[in-house]
């Protein structure tokens, strides 16, 4: 009888976040997935007669290049088709290796705590130290160019933060009576970790998998506009934006468009993540349940 | 007769719901308050008694509004009364103590900080004069050192100082009003009686009047002068405190009565009232009175017609229509406890220590024995209690028992076994012949898992692949036992009230049928009707499955109920041990004696 009673406005919001950054990121993904089927032109092929062609609704346009050509000609929306492939790879590819390994060791520390945790941690202290642009700069540099080495190095520079963040959750369930119970009830510390503590630290997990995912398409974005990502035989978003400086005043739309998918990607995951992390919170869903 | 200093007429409190019902909290709640009187109320929880004291103090949940009747203060109206002139009020003329006195103060301040603050509220500006005034007030509640004590931060002081200072700072403002929302229930019993002494001593120097919200009988006993007794948002009986114990008119209250364990009443046994007060939703539609589904005495009336609080005999009120049955409500006889096997030991503990090293410092260390020495047995069926104060050790004991922690000396033997051994297969037996029950059901029961699941834990670690046909069999066997119903299987421990979750948490235990049970408080914190359905499962239980138990109690009337035999433990060390009775008639150790008197009502 304590209890708050919920607020409407509030559960409309929750779902709403969920819904809207399920929309835009399916959106991308799609475009992505179907992008030789989507897309009108091959998009590495150059047409230097029609270079620098205005959007297809401004004047000048030329509807068969629907958003514009660059300044080799090559159609913009076809470019940006290709370019969610390459952002969502590295998204999906480079935030799972990180929570892998950041999750285990995170579960491990919390878990056995003492001598294992001492030792994660300190590992996670040393490697936080070095700035992370630094580190995947220098990553790159030993790697060498290409997409797996782009997600390598964020898998390399990134598993910290979810080692940091889990380890603490870890550590709150840990404490809770009915974990002490189960190892009493004859659970081996496996079984306690995949069936006790796994369940609470779930919520957290899948919301740090979405932000992940967000800031991988960021730090993607960043090598290739450096030309440390993809070759130039593939297009992404940060290499369209690379080229685009050289005629930004010629054409702007070939700046802002790229700029706009790495937004609205970026956004979506971060809503989907934040919408998660409201719904999936067990204190703020036991409060539905009532 | 002196003008009433808090007066309640028919005072109506009521929730509106998201689809905009309303469902009554408080109905029709009259009381007259008298300045130098303390007035008591009693109820289980969920019974609307904190509710009151959150009306005065106009901290009402939202969605929860006054709609009826009126609470006034000194001819003052409290319900339509303007926010300026209500803070006006709060904290000087009404002032209150708060349930957690940890909670109640802030972390990162000191003592005399907090206290200075306050008293600049109250109108003391010059520090020194602050300085002066708090200390006279820590020497009213008889803390030692209290100039000392004003540069300490909370954490250095115990619960039982902490809520002295609150005390303190309550009085400060010299109030006419007194709201102590169970000020001593997170406290030991010990400390207990003297924060009751010391309110009742604040209260004769200061004239106050006092609100006292408790769920213990005994307390109430006590300390008030009147009490009223709540069940389900109602006034059920009012009268004056000893009229009212010796002879309850509602059947709410003598059954409530009786089912308070004692340490003197040596062969009662405790009624148990069955079923659980009806919750805020289910109030709606019911018809008649609130008590007739669980009630001993029930008619045909009281199923059809709802009982007015109305005077029964001089200064006494009552909402019943058969108050002359009341006293004829007797407990039924529970047959003989089980006998122990006395012959063969079960659990044989020798010079068993704990130490913990805290560090001070860089270099410094001190080392803490939690337990110190410490040497028992348990024989087969027995039932064991221990005592003690909050860190004396005894949470430490279960948990080096049940293999939780390591001992740092010393020797457990367990059904033959050592206990010590710290291998998985020593491990798993040591498991099959003891279990535990933890203390708050809230934590040790996974909010992610069905109650099914749950209490047959044990059978996913020792049959994984059984299937769950077999499994969900075994479920319903031991919710049966334990005495829920088959259907509760399907849900989750939130949708569980307190006494259900303990319920599960015993059954898990017993899951495995162990030979020990180490059940560390687990009846304390809950209402006394739902304790003495716990008692009275113990009991069967032990009869039915036969196990001996250790539990582990800083309530010494449920040991004496339970146990045969009784270990005291102070600071580490058993000071001293024997048969239940014995003990508590004739103790030995100055400590025990100090337990002893503690209890209320003794």
């Amino acid at each position: 009888m304590r209890k708050r009673p919920m607020r409407k406005e509030l559960s409309f919001l929750r779902s709403g976040r969920v819904t809207a950054g399920a929309i835009l990121v399916g959106i991308v993904l799609i475009c992505a997935l179907f992008a030789p089927l989507l897309a009108p032109h091959d998009p590495q092929e150059q047409n230097l007669i029609t270079t620098l062609t205005p959007p297809a609704w401004s004047t000048g346009g030329d509807p068969t290049y629907l958003l514009g050509t660059d300044s080799l000609g090559r159609d913009v929306l076809s470019r940006l088709l290709y370019g969610a492939r390459v952002a969502m790879t590295v998204a999906v590819a480079a935030s799972l290796g990180a929570m892998l390994i950041g999750a285990t060791l995170a579960h491990l520390a919390g878990y056995f705590g003492g001598k294992v945790d001492w030792v994660i941690g300190r590992a996670v202290d040393v490697w936080m130290s070095f700035p992370p642009v630094v580190l995947s700069l220098v990553l790159m540099t030993g790697l060498g160019a290409g997409i797996s080495s782009v997600i390598l190095a964020i898998v390399l520079v990134d598993w910290t933060r979810f080692c940091r963040v889990l380890r603490a959750e870890v550590l709150v369930t840990r404490r809770q009576d009915y974990v002490a119970a189960a190892r009493l009830v004859g659970f081996s510390h496996w079984r306690t970790l995949t069936r006790e503590i796994l369940p609470a630290t779930m919520p957290l997990l899948i919301t740090l998998f979405s932000i992940e995912m967000g800031i991988a398409v960021i730090v993607e974005a960043i090598l290739s506009f450096v030309g440390m990502s993809v070759g130039a035989n593939q297009s992404a978003w940060g290499q369209m934006i690379a080229d685009a400086r050289q005629t930004i005043y010629e054409s702007g739309w070939n700046l802002v468009l790229p700029m706009l998918a790495i937004f609205v990607t970026v956004l979506g995951f971060n809503l989907l993540g934040d919408g998660l992390r409201r719904t999936l919170d067990p204190r703020l869903a036991q409060a539905r349940e009532l | 007769m002196n003008a009433s200093m808090l007066e309640a007429k028919n005072l109506t409190v009521e929730s509106r719901l998201a689809d905009g019902r309303r469902l009554p909290v408080l109905s029709g709640i009259s009381f007259a308050l008298e300045a130098g009187k303390v007035l008591g109320l009693v109820g289980e929880s969920g019974a609307g008694k904190s509710m009151i004291g959150r009306t005065i103090a106009q901290l009402l949940p939202p969605g929860f509004s006054v709609t009826a009747g009126s609470l006034s203060f000194a001819g003052r109206d409290l319900v339509r009364m303007g926010a300026q002139a209500r803070r006006q009020l709060l904290g000087r003329e009404i002032a209150f103590i708060p349930q957690e006195p940890l909670g109640a103060l802030n972390p990162v301040m000191t003592i005399g900080a907090q206290f200075g603050e306050h008293l600049s509220r109250l109108g003391i500006r010059a520090e020194k004069r602050r300085r002066d005034e708090a200390q006279v007030l820590l020497e009213a509640v008889h803390l030692p050192r209290a100039v000392q004590l004003l540069r300490q931060y909370p954490h250095e002081l115990s619960g039982g100082m902490c809520q002295r200072v609150l005390i303190a700072m309550a009085f400060a403002s010299r109030p006419k009003l007194v709201i102590a929302d169970e000020p001593t229930t997170a406290l030991d019993a010990t400390i207990q009686a003297r924060i009751i002494g010391l309110m009742g001593e604040m209260r004769d120097a200061y004239g106050a009047a006092l609100v006292f919200i408790t769920h213990d009988l005994r307390l109430a006993a006590k300390f008030c002068d009147e009490v009223m007794v709540l069940y389900a948002g109602r006034a059920v009986e009012k009268g004056e405190t000893r009229d009212l114990l010796s002879a309850p008119l509602h059947p709410y209250t003598r059954c409530l009565q009786l089912a308070v364990p004692s340490l003197s009443a040596l062969d009662r046994d405790l009624f148990t009232l069955p079923g659980e007060m009806p919750g805020l939703a289910r109030l709606a539609g019911l018809h008649g009175c609130r008590f007739a589904r669980r009630c001993p005495n029930v008619g045909e009336i009281c199923r059809n017609e709802e009982p007015k609080l109305s005077p029964v005999a001089p200064k006494r009120e009552a909402a019943c229509f058969r108050t002359e049955m009341t006293l004829d409500i007797k407990v039924p006889n529970q047959g003989i406890p089980a006998q122990p096997k006395l012959a063969s030991p079960l659990l044989l503990v020798e010079a068993l220590e704990k130490r913990y090293r805290s560090r001070r410092g860089l270099l410094a260390c001190t080392e803490l024995a939690a337990v110190d020495g410490v040497s028992f047995t348990v024989s087969e069926n027995e039932f064991v209690g221990v005592v003690g104060e909050s860190g004396s050790g005894k949470s430490t004991l279960a948990k080096l028992i049940i293999g939780l922690e390591t001992p740092s000396s010393g020797r457990i033997e367990l059904g033959g076994h050592d206990a010590s051994d710290r291998s998985e297969n020593a491990r798993r037996r040591r498991l099959e012949s003891a279990q535990m029950v933890f203390q708050d059901p809230q934590s040790a029961l996974n909010p992610r898992r069905r109650v099914a699941s749950i209490v047959t834990q044990v059978l996913e670690a020792a049959a994984p692949r059984l299937p769950a046909s077999a499994r969900q069999l075994r479920a319903e066997e031991l919710l049966a036992e334990v005495g829920l119903s088959a259907e509760l299987g399907a849900r989750y421990p939130s949708q569980l009230s307190g006494g259900q979750k303990q319920r599960v948490n015993i059954a898990r235990a017993l899951c495995a049928t162990p030979k020990l049970l180490i059940a560390d408080e687990i009846v304390s914190g809950l209402d006394v009707s739902v304790q003495a359905q716990l008692i009275a499962l113990l009991r069967r239980l032990r009869r039915e499955l036969s196990f001996a138990l250790l539990l582990i109690s800083h309530d010494l009337a449920v040991v004496r109920k339970l146990c045969e035999r009784v270990l005291v433990m102070w600071r580490g060390k058993i000071v001293e041990q024997g048969v239940t009775a014995e003990v508590f008639a004739r103790p030995r150790h100055p400590y025990t004696r100090e337990l002893i008197a503690a209890v209320p009502g003794e």
